[in-house]
């Protein structure tokens, strides 16, 4: 990623209409790192239930399929409108989707067929866009509304199932439920009160917000909001293992110190190491946690902990998947990983002598096998980008 | 010696921990009441001694810079002990 580029950052909050043991919405995304694009779907099935959960799944399944497949997203959505069945009981769509396709230079194209229409928030204010509309040659009562524009940095984009628009519909207070209107004044204020809101917390933030209007705070329809937020990436530099050699200490630690984002040392001789040549002092903390050596604390370092016994655990840890990571010195580097968008790895190549005590596992000398295999997951399951450089 | 503790530095790095230092974690809790306000107690990343072939084996505390190795609960009580009752 050149140092100029941006990160799309989405995702997407849901909840099951009350009482319903499935999703009705479903949303789909893909990275393409290589090829600096995002392709991203979310589709609202008729109905609730197991019935809605198929219809939508099929829908943005399919979507994405033919885009990623190289179809133009137009083409691609086009298809689906003319091919997805009326219901022979109300006549209407089967599904109805918001469809993106975004590169990381924040060109994106949308297509809309039946969602409400998406929210574009520019420093803290709307901006409306005027669609073109293709309508189904098949169809006449569907049309897909096309958007092609360019994001600026810290743009965000909101798009959402009726769940939330109608939030409330029929209370009081929201005659006509939460509508658009209501969605966007809640936005710009939360975006307001914390203006680096990620896109999971606002996605969390609006769903939550929309089940409040109804009278007894029960989800009447099945409520989805997807965020897109067009951002600096957040960085993240990982030094771990001394350097293969040792008159390179200063130069390393210099480039690590100089690092523009957050910083952690995994290993207590690298610690040590970054501290004579900053001419920092370091205080580890007096109590391990699980299994794991305690962390320890230097000025301008957001995270020091032991290396390749959290390393391992930290592989571990990922390739379970726990709701909460546990309270240890991995779950919290996992913590700064995963807050992370660009993840760089400094790799010292010394052999530690000590290692090579035949008392010790093997396991003992394989950092390096270790971050290839945490490479792997992170960027594979975790959409991170990763980079490893051996010093 | 009325204020003057006794340091006592425990290694948290991988090879002390690996080789028994992550029970040596309990020590603050079980010096006798006796010894207890004159022994403070400190942890470290590594105390650079694991490189070193001439000492014995993790692993390693330091009891006001005389270096433990092959340090166990026991082994430490005794040298505070030692230390504090001459
Ligand atoms: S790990 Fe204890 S001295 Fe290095």
């Amino acid at each position: 990623m050149s140092e100029k580029s941006f990160f799309v950052d989405i995702d997407c909050f849901q909840q099951k209409k009350h009482g319903q043991n499935a999703f009705g919405d479903c949303f789909k995304s893909k990275r393409f790192t290589d090829e600096g694009r995002l392709l991203a779907v979310l589709s609202d099935g008729l109905g609730s239930g197991i019935k809605a959960n198929i219809l939508a799944t099929m829908t943005a399944t399919m979507i994405l399929k033919f885009i990623e497949d190289g179809k133009d997203i137009l083409k691609a959505t086009e298809v689906i409108m003319n091919s997805l069945p009326v219901c022979q009981v109300r006549k209407i769509s089967y599904s109805t989707f918001s469809a993106f396709e975004c590169s990381d230079e924040g060109e994106i194209k949308i297509v809309e067929e039946g969602n409400p229409d998406f929210i574009h928030i520019r420093n803290g204010r709307l901006v409306e866009h005027t669609p073109r509309i293709v309508t189904s040659k098949k169809f006449t009562n569907r049309h897909m509304h096309l958007y092609n524009f360019k994001l600026e940095p810290e743009d965000r984009l909101i798009f959402c199932s009726d769940g939330v628009t109608q939030a409330g519909m029929g209370t009081d207070e929201y005659k006509l439920g939460w509508r658009r209107e209501g969605l966007i004044e809640f936005v710009e204020s939360e975006i307001k009160r914390d203006p680096s809101i990620s896109s999971r917390h606002l996605a969390m933030e609006i769903v939550k917000e929309s089940i409040r209007k109804e009278p007894d705070h029960q989800s009447k329809d099945d409520v989805s909001a997807l965020v897109l937020y067009f951002r600096k990436p957040r960085k993240l530099l990982i030094f771990t293992g001394p350097p293969y050699r040792q008159d390179r200490d200063a130069e390393y630690s210099k480039i690590f110190d100089d690092f523009d984002g957050r910083k952690a040392i995994v290993g207590g001789t690298t610690a040590n190491l970054i501290a004579r040549e900053l001419g920092r002092e370091i205080t580890t903390e007096k109590y391990n946690k699980g299994m794991l050596p305690a962390c320890s604390h230097m000025d301008g370092v957001d995270l020091i902990t032991e290396g390749i016994l959290t390393l391992t655990k930290v592989l571990e840890y990922l390739n379970e998947g726990y709701d909460r990571w546990p309270d240890d010195a991995a779950g919290r580097l996992i913590e700064l990983l995963l807050d992370s968008d660009v993840i760089n790895f400094m790799i010292g190549s010394k052999l530690n002598q000590a290692h090579y005590d035949p008392d010790l596992p093997l396991e003992l000398e394989i950092r390096k096998n270790v971050v290839k295999q945490l490479e792997k997951i992170l960027s594979g399951r975790y959409i991170k980008k990763v980079n490893l450089k051996f010093i | 010696m009325a204020d003057e503790k006794i340091l006592l530095e425990l290694c948290f790095g991988t090879t002390c921990f690996v080789m028994g230092a992550s029970k040596l974690q309990e020590i603050e809790s079980i010096i006798p009441p006796q010894y207890k306000n004159k022994v403070e107690v400190k942890a470290h990343t590594c105390l650079d001694l694991c490189k070193n072939s001439t000492y014995m084996k993790a692993p390693f505390v330091k009891l006001d810079g005389e270096i433990i190795s092959e340090a166990t609960v026991e082994k430490i009580l005794k040298a505070i002990e030692r230390k504090i009752d001459g």
